[in-house]
């Protein structure tokens, strides 16, 4: 399955066959191929987790294939790191802007290779070339400005600045206009022309795929790790790009659903918002269901979990929770109230990684196996411990096992032991798949129907599209902070629900059969 | 080989070396291996447990407190003031050791509300206390205290002396000094409290994940609060122990000492970086730092080499810690 070549004289820019790469048996990237040509503007879509990182970060150094090759100018390269992949010419704007905030425009731009005199940088030269830089993108921004007062768009343009100075040929740019507004929208994008002009390459990667209608030439759809298509830009549509990237059907193996979903309201989130994250937000959540939070990355779909959690404030809105109004202004207060959370990172926000098995599960309600004086029952813990080990199938040697030493599927476990030991009636789960290998997902997802079977509410935000499909009874689809629309899961698909995540409000089209409304 | 094997081993490794250095400095000194030797250096890492212990606590919260050398400095002080005053010693010595934990609720205030890094926040409180301590006494040392001042510091339990043929009194059992009672009573609570209570479970915790603790609805503010007022608090007692030995309020005293209680954590295999410590491990660490002492000392080796022994010894346990912890 190789990208068709393009009748241009010469080899292509940068040619990749067969790339492969795995972390610890989590295959990230297989047989990948990707052609771009000399002033082509290409861009790599994929969901979440298809692999376009991964890529990127094999591209400018960061990772080395297992498995591949790469051709750049023709000839075999293998990129060693960084430093080789920039002296090629390969340079990469990262999403999160990696500039040194306290250092003027000039010295960021030649951070590393500053220009010298003798022992001293030559800071004339160094001002004169930044400047040249800075004027070839026709930007006016000052050498001499301190990066921190600069706005993200300015910013945005000195790193590209910066990648020119580097002679850069290739550029690979990471959703370069995530955070930016319209109007510096449509500047970089002039930009990545005048760059196209000048026969730089670039690589683009970009959720925004109408954005993508005035520059791109070719698109490649990755999935799951894997190289699905190249697709010359005129000849295609929004439409079947978006089927590419979610194509894969129903494979994966979900449980029955054992669960029947009440009509009683559990949760009721209206109008729940907090500046600059997200918001306004409206949403039910009925017991013994599983509403799924659809969307793409930094929709604002953690943001509200946590703000529901208490793990960081609301500016604004209202939580009802069993009939109740809930003031919450910690996790404390929300947990005492019964609802769990369910990190979508555990090793930074779910489990004391040092401390073992049993330690993790009792740590959010020691109360319930400590005595007097708070003095913790040993047997009565380790009891306790044993027997969500037995339940949940935790695959650890003993209970005092530091959790560090468990796979991924085993920590995801007790994260969620600690939760039922703690009672929780209304349960977020936050990618509560991701770095999970196959096997012990249906576990995972098991579990969550029992849940819910039990009358325990439960959200599962996930990325993954066929997760969402499998598992959920409505699914709530996040754009930009806001709820785009909430769907019953049995009657739309997930091009629907891609639609609703990555199309602007104004073109989307909500199938009327899948909108359903709440009242 | 789990963790739980690794401590363990890394325990008797500490402990291995404490029974190597008695076993050598047994050899190489006579005076070294007696009853009235054990109770001297017994005595002399008193204060190196207390601020120990303290160290510990917060060293488990992923803290640090550089201000105990001057906070025990202020408490002593002001417990030396007072009972000159005319108050009761008792009075006085609860009010110094009280002064010492009010130290810790801003050194944890600093922390938890002003979000100063621990390292900074009792660096200050380190200057202040000293400063403190010395405008009270114009840096003169107070003198003149009376003896009840001294009972705590040279007191002892179980003394037995016996009036020879000539009248004059010999002392058949040295006693325990009451430091040395007071010093294995605070570690063993210390030690209950960190493993088995609520409590010390959430200070691991916090040190472990600070985040993860608090999404599992622990107090990560108050639980770090107590940990700078019981190393406040300790430092306070060791202040009054230290001066009733002198039976002399010394607004010097201290100076360096939050460096032997770090060392003796960190050599007892605290983990800088917190959720891992115990207070045996602390313990061990302080006897290693008080015999090297003692031992280098009765051999002759000046102050001077015996810091640079320190030193290594300190570099060489952390190394081996490192290498432990390094996967």
């Amino acid at each position: 399955m190789n990208p068709p070549l393009r009748d241009e004289p010469g080899a292509p820019l940068l040619r990749m066959r067969g790339v492969c790469k795995r972390f610890d048996n989590v295959v990230a990237l297989s047989g990948v191929a990707l052609e771009v040509g000399r002033g082509e503007v290409h861009a790599i879509c994929g969901e979440n987790g298809a692999g376009k990182s991964t890529l990127m970060k094999i591209l400018s150094g960061v990772y080395t294939p297992d498995d591949g090759e790469i051709h750049f100018d023709g000839e075999l390269v293998r990129i060693g790191g960084l430093a080789h992949a920039q002296a090629l010419g390969i340079v990469m704007i990262h999403q999160e802007l990696n500039l040194v905030p306290h250092l003027n425009v000039a010295e960021n731009i030649f951070l590393g290779r500053e220009p010298r005199r003798g022992w001293f940088v030559d800071r004339e030269r160094q001002r004169e070339d930044a400047r040249a830089c800075l004027q070839r993108l026709g930007v006016d921004i000052s050498p001499d400005a301190q990066v921190d007062t600069l706005s993200i768009a300015q910013q945005q343009m000195v790193e590209i600045a910066k990648a020119l100075s580097m002679q850069a040929r290739l550029l690979i740019m990471d959703e370069p206009t995530s955070s930016l507004g319209e109007a510096d929208s449509m500047r970089m994008l002039k930009v990545v022309q005048d760059l196209k002009r000048e026969g730089v390459g670039i690589l683009y990667i970009s959720h925004r795929l109408d954005e993508l209608d005035h520059i791109v030439d070719r698109v490649t759809v990755l999935r799951d790790g894997q190289y699905i298509r190249t697709l010359d830009w005129a000849a295609t549509s929004i439409d079947e790009i978006v089927s590419l990237m979610v194509g894969r059907e129903l494979n994966q193996q979900f449980p029955p659903a054992t669960r029947q979903p009440g009509t009683e309201v559990l949760l009721k989130v209206s109008s729940l918002a907090r500046e600059g994250a997200f918001g306004p937000v409206d949403f039910e959540l009925r017991r013994g269901e599983i509403l799924g939070f659809a969307g793409l990355v930094g929709a604002g779909r953690t943001e509200v979990a946590r703000a529901i959690f208490g793990a960081d404030l609301p500016d604004a809105g209202e939580v009802e929770f069993g009939g109740q109004r809930l003031r919450i202004r910690s996790p404390r207060d929300a947990i005492a109230a019964g609802i769990a959370y369910v990190s979508e990172d555990r090793k930074a926000h779910g489990l004391a990684v040092k401390m073992s098995v049993a330690h993790n599960i009792t740590l959010a309600n020691l109360a319930e196996v400590a005595g007097g004086l708070g003095f913790i029952d040993a047997a009565r813990e380790r009891q306790t411990a044993q027997h969500f080990i037995d339940k949940l199938g935790i695959r650890t040697p003993s209970p005092e096992q530091i959790v560090r030493l468990l796979s991924g599927g085993n920590q995801q476990k007790v994260v969620i032991a600690k939760w039922l030991f703690r009672q929780a009636r209304l349960i977020i789960f936050d990618e509560p798949t991701r770095g999970i290998d196959v096997g012990a997902r249906y576990a995972i997802y098991a579990l969550m129907d029992q849940l819910a079977a039990q009358g325990v509410g439960v959200i599962m935000i996930s990325s993954d599209l066929p997760e969402i499909m499998g598992l959920t009874d409505r699914v709530a689809v996040f754009r930009q902070g806001r709820v785009a629309g909430i769907l019953d899961t049995r009657r739309c698909s997930q091009q629907d629900i891609m639609h609703l995540a990555s199309v602007a409000a104004t073109e989307a089209t909500m199938p009327p059969a899948a909108a359903l409304a709440l009242s | 080989m789990n963790d739980r094997q690794k401590d363990l081993i890394q325990k008797f490794a500490a402990l291995a070396g404490l029974l190597l250095l008695t076993l050598a400095f047994s050899l190489t000194s006579d005076a070294f291996f007696s009853v009235g030797n054990a109770m001297t250096v017994s005595l002399q890492v008193t204060s190196i447990v207390y601020l120990g212990i303290g160290a510990t606590f917060v060293i488990l919260t992923g803290g640090i407190d550089l201000s105990v050398g001057s906070v025990l400095a202020l408490s002593g002080v002001v417990a030396g003031l007072l009972t000159k005053a005319g108050l009761p010693v008792s009075a006085a010595m609860s009010l110094g050791i009280l002064v010492g934990a009010l130290c810790g609720v801003v050194n944890g205030l600093l922390v938890t509300r002003l979000k100063l890094p621990p390292f900074i926040a009792t660096l200050g409180m380190m200057l202040v206390a000293r400063g403190v301590a010395l405008q009270l006494t114009d840096a003169r040392a107070v003198s003149g205290l009376g003896d009840a001042f001294g009972v705590l510091g040279n007191g002892a339990l179980w003394r037995i002396e016996e009036i020879d043929a000539q009248g004059f009194p010999n002392v058949v059992f040295p006693g325990i000094p009451y430091p040395v009672i007071l010093m294995v009573v605070l570690a063993i609570v210390a030690g209950l409290l960190l493993r088995r209570t609520t409590l010390g479970r959430h200070i691991h915790a916090v040190g472990s994940n600070g985040e993860a603790a608090r999404l599992s609805g622990v107090h990560v503010d108050r639980v770090t609060m107590f940990a700078y007022i019981v190393s406040g608090a300790l430092a306070g007692l060791c202040g009054c122990v230290l001066m009733s030995r002198l039976v002399t309020a010394q607004p010097n005293e201290g100076v360096m000492y939050e460096l032997d209680a770090i060392a003796a954590a960190v050599i007892g295999g605290t983990s800088l970086i917190g959720g891992v410590g115990t207070i045996s491990g602390t313990l061990i660490g302080a006897f290693v730092i008080g015999i090297l002492r003692n031992g280098l000392n009765m051999n002759g080796v000046s102050s001077f080499t015996q810091q640079i022994i320190i030193g290594g010894v300190i570099l060489f346990t952390v190394w081996i810690d490192q290498l432990r912890n390094r996967r």
